[in-house]
């Protein structure tokens, strides 16, 4: 099959792994991790886009690495081919290969903050997005200087402590292993990132399995949402997590 | 300007202390602590959340003049108990559900909602069903409002809602639902009373499941 991949970059080093081996020929585009932080609409439109420029080059599918991302895939349709969704809340599904491992680790584990490869090193809201991130919208992002210009030291004291951490709750760092690391830097990393704001570490090997079922064509639909074209994606929240409906 | 719009703009501009000294001053100039809410907080936070809904105000704006309105009612709160003349608007339990740790929404909307009048029974993040039924029961509570950040925990809200039916609380309780995934045709498919997209949404939400 000829497969078009579009992908949130926090899989970059996965996905070039899979794909050097997949029996496919796939093509690849890689989006901005960034786009987590800019809002559903924000997202929904630059996937949208990614989906819409695709040249009249003969793909059997659009396959697109993403979760549902706080609803970010929802509406995705395509006109002319069928788009291969994986059933994931988000990335972590994906790293961990399935989603029933995930929502088990989740909820005897609360609290965690998961890091990967991707997760290291591909940027944030960078550049252009960063404006767009919703936390600069919302007034989140200031320094503590620049809230104490605009609203005294008092309220800004104040407001350093409501929003200055927004991980207050989380206690623990997990790096999610997946076999394709150069070396031990990146879990060195998480492991002083950890250290630093006094959080527990683990490490938990992660699992290519789904992301390489769906970039080897092997779509069993408990594992994949089939979108037919015209189709457009919705969420469920239930064990399917996502579904295909007319597109309006 | 009176004493009331005073208070009104020390509370929009984020002043807790002015608003401290202003209500002082209004206690011992002999006006009743039940007229402050209705004259000066409730109209100033209504001013907030249409300047949020404007987005001439931002979260941060809106935090700060939470707190001093806060700075207001912690001194009125405890010469009201008693008061008829000042009942609350209603009592809400709020938190954000089990396995959620993003709070800051549901403190905003929290603090806008004591401004408004309401007693708020604050049951913190990640709170269970069990917790929430417990809470409706023994604060007497009228309406639940309950938050989540994430699709993976916002199915716990549907949970709650089963608790609720499940202690006889249901139609004692409205129950509104918010955070960033959730939306008005999710909040219907679970069973909840409303949704609110934003703090000056949940507050009007909050007022007209309170007068249903």
């Amino acid at each position: 099959m000829r497969l078009r991949l579009i992908s949130c970059e926090i899989f970059f080093r996965e996905m070039c792994a899979l794909i050097a081996r997949s029996p496919h020929t796939i093509d690849v585009e890689f989006l901005p991790k960034g786009l987590h932080d800019v809002g559903t609409a924000e997202m929904h439109a630059r996937l949208q886009a990614a989906i819409d420029r695709i040249d009249n080059t003969p793909y059997d599918a659009i396959l697109l690495g993403y979760g549902l991302c706080n609803n970010g895939i929802v509406g995705l349709t395509s006109r002319e081919r069928q788009l291969v969704v994986p059933r994931a809340h988000d990335c972590i599904t994906l790293f961990m290969g399935n989603a029933s491992r995930y929502m088990d680790y989740f909820e005897t584990h609360p609290g965690v903050y998961f890091t990967t490869t991707g997760w290291i090193e591909r940027g944030g809201a960078d550049g252009e997005l960063s404006q767009l991130a919703l936390g600069k919208q919302l007034g989140f992002l200031q320094t503590y200087e620049e809230m104490v210009a605009r609203y005294g030291e008092d309220n800004a004291r104040y407001l350093q402590e409501e929003l200055g951490n927004l991980t207050r709750h989380y206690r623990q760092f997990t790096f999610i292993e997946m076999g394709i690391e150069p070396d031990g830097s990146f879990e060195e990393r998480t492991r002083q990132d950890a250290a630093g704001r006094g959080w527990t570490f683990e490490k938990v090997q992660g699992d290519l399995g789904l992301l390489r079922r769906l970039l080897d064509g092997q779509w069993d639909e408990t594992e994949f949402l089939i979108v037919p074209p015209g189709f457009q994606i919705v969420a469920k929240y239930d064990e399917g997590i996502i579904a295909a409906e007319p597109a309006g | 300007m009176s004493l009331f719009e005073e208070m009104q703009q020390a509370i929009i501009d984020g002043k807790a202390p002015v608003v401290k000294e202003l209500t002082q001053k209004a206690l011992s100039e002999g006006i009743k602590p039940a007229d402050i809410f209705p004259k000066a907080i409730v109209p100033a936070m209504d001013e907030v959340g249409r300047r949020m809904r404007d987005c001439e105000f931002f979260i941060p704006e809106v935090l700060i003049a939470a707190r001093a309105a806060r700075a207001a009612t912690d001194i009125l709160r405890p010469l009201l108990v008693g008061d008829a003349a000042a009942r609350p608007a209603g009592t809400v339990v709020c938190c954000t559900v089990k396995g959620d740790l993003h709070d800051i929404g549901k403190n905003i909307v929290a603090m806008m909602l004591e401004s408004a009048g309401f007693r708020i029974i604050d049951l913190g993040a990640d709170v269970s069903a069990e917790k929430i039924v417990d809470a409706v029961r023994a604060h007497d509570a009228n309406l639940v409002a309950m938050s989540a950040l994430l699709t993976t925990t916002m199915v716990n809200m549907k949970s709650v809602i089963e608790a609720l039916a499940a202690a006889g609380l249901r139609e004692k309780v409205k129950v509104m639902v918010g955070g960033a995934p959730v939306t008005e045709s999710w909040a219907r498919s679970i069973g909840a009373d409303g949704y609110g997209k934003d703090a000056p949404a949940a507050v009007d939400l909050a007022r007209s499941l309170a007068a249903a």
